[in-house]
């Protein structure tokens, strides 16, 4: 699969029908590289349209590190909202942002519904876009049993409301397992800096 | 989620252990019914009633004037057994007559179609006969059912109990039984609801897990993960 320029991401997912689930794999060397990118095509150029906004679930890294991240790429934090789901367990970072949720841990699956479907309701706008960052980091602390019911439920439920999922993965990193899972709830894949011949075991 | 789910006139167990959110959802049913128009009386016997109020701007869709313009009424109960001269700790059967029977005179005379009793576990202690506990409810539900009211009776019990009320008999007179609990998964403890029986509904036997937001309770469906997650 070809990688996609960071300047196509955008105008690639502008193109796809509201509502679609989208895995969005990033390439493991210069991951942090790769991830700015993704975070300047996705929140500043196609979440940043007028009455959109952006529901980040973070399970990677506390959702202060995103924030801060969103303010050096010049992306206004009025229109992202947080489920944080890793500060919690991490004990890190005793600040709490205005715009964020905080779920316990990253095992309460029903609970990050719960909060990306509380953002929803408090506000309304014509596009949404949820980002959950990432599968990888997700099945560090589930089943994959437990992971795919989750992601059947949840963005079937986003799909059915017009609104867009996008579903971070590190390329590398993603065993056939989540491999399958994703392609299962998603409708499209979108990669970015991916080394052509992937070594294995990397 | 209540709303429309609870035929009008029944009485309905609200059970679960401490801190699972039963006031809350109950609270949530009569301001809900407020918004459009059904007048609506809670019976606070554990809590002081100013206190319950305060819980109510946690609710982001709570208008302070429901109350006071009347349409939600809320009452302490020992003020009411006071004024009944129900003052010994044990309620006799007349005793239980005459409380049944102000209650639905308040009820009436407030005219509420929605009615809270939070808990009836503890009217049920001053009562020493499960034979009255069962004969109070009956009336009670009778009476409440007789004027459309449609009533949720909080039932407290202990976190392992197999069993949705204190004595047992409540749960076999009601006409539903809402369990709300929470369920651990490594470790972890979540808020749950299910809906144990409500009659007159073809309703699910599902485990939800919940949240109680801002906007209310907010209910998703327990994740098995292919097979049983419980601890047991
Ligand atoms: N809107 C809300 N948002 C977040 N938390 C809430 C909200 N409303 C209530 N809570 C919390 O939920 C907890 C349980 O609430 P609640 O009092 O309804 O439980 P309960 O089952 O009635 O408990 P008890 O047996 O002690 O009477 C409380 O600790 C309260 O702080
Ligand atoms: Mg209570």
């Amino acid at each position: 699969m070809p990688n996609v320029a960071p300047g196509e991401i955008a105008e690639r997912l502008r193109a796809l029908p509201e509502g679609s689930g989208v895995a969005m794999k990033l390439g493991a060397t210069d991951y942090a590289g790769n991830y700015l990118q993704f975070l300047a095509a996705t929140l500043r150029d196609f979440g940043m349209e007028a009455n959109a906004y952006t529901i980040y679930v973070s399970v990677t890294n506390p959702c202060i590190l995103v924030n801060s991240l969103l303010a050096s790429l010049e992306i206004p934090s009025d229109r992202v909202f947080f489920v944080d789901v890793i500060s919690q367990t991490m004990m890190s970072s005793l600040t709490k942002l205005p715009n964020a949720s905080y779920v316990e841990s990253p095992t309460m699956l029903e609970n990050v519904m719960l909060r990306v479907e509380y953002f929803l309701r408090k506000n309304t706008a014509t596009r949404r876009i949820v980002i959950i960052d990432s599968v990888n980091s997700l099945a560090i602390h589930n089943d994959p049993a437990i992971l795919s019911e989750f992601f059947h439920i949840m963005v079937n439920n986003l799909k059915s409301r017009g609104i867009t999922t996008v579903i971070l993965a590190v390329a590398e990193e993603t065993n056939p397992e989540l491999e399958n899972l994703l392609s299962f709830v998603c409708d499209d894949t979108i990669q970015l800096g991916v080394a052509e011949t992937e070594p294995k075991g990397a | 989620m209540l709303d429309g789910g609870i035929p009008r006139g029944n009485t309905v167990l609200i059970s679960g252990s401490c801190g699972t959110g039963k006031t809350t959802l109950s609270l949530e049913y009569l301001v809900r019914g407020a918004q459009v128009h059904e007048r609506g009386l809670f019976l606070s016997v554990t809590e002081a009633s100013h206190k319950i109020q305060q819980n109510l701007a946690t609710f982001d869709f709570f208008d302070k004037r429901l109350v006071d313009d009347g349409t939600l009424t809320f009452i302490d109960v020992p003020v009411l057994y006071e004024k009944l001269g129900l003052s010994k700790q044990e309620m006799t059967t007349e005793d239980i007559d005459l409380f049944v029977g102000a209650v639905a005179r308040l009820a009436s005379d407030l005219k509420v179609q929605r009615l809270v009793m939070d808990s009836i576990t503890s009217v049920c202690y001053r009562i020493r006969h499960e034979e009255e506990i069962r004969d109070l409810i009956l009336k009670l539900g009778k009476s409440l059912s007789d004027i459309s009211c449609t009533t949720l009776l909080v039932s407290e019990i202990g976190p392992q109990e197999n069993r949705y009320s204190l004595y047992g008999v409540e749960e076999a007179i009601a006409d539903g039984v809402i369990l709300l609990g929470n369920v651990q998964r490594r470790g972890d403890l979540l808020r749950t609801l299910k809906i144990i029986k409500m009659r007159g509904t073809t309703h699910s036997r599902a485990q939800y897990v919940l949240d109680l937001t801002p906007l209310g309770v907010l209910l998703a469906p327990y994740l098995k993960g292919g097979r049983g997650w419980e601890a047991a």
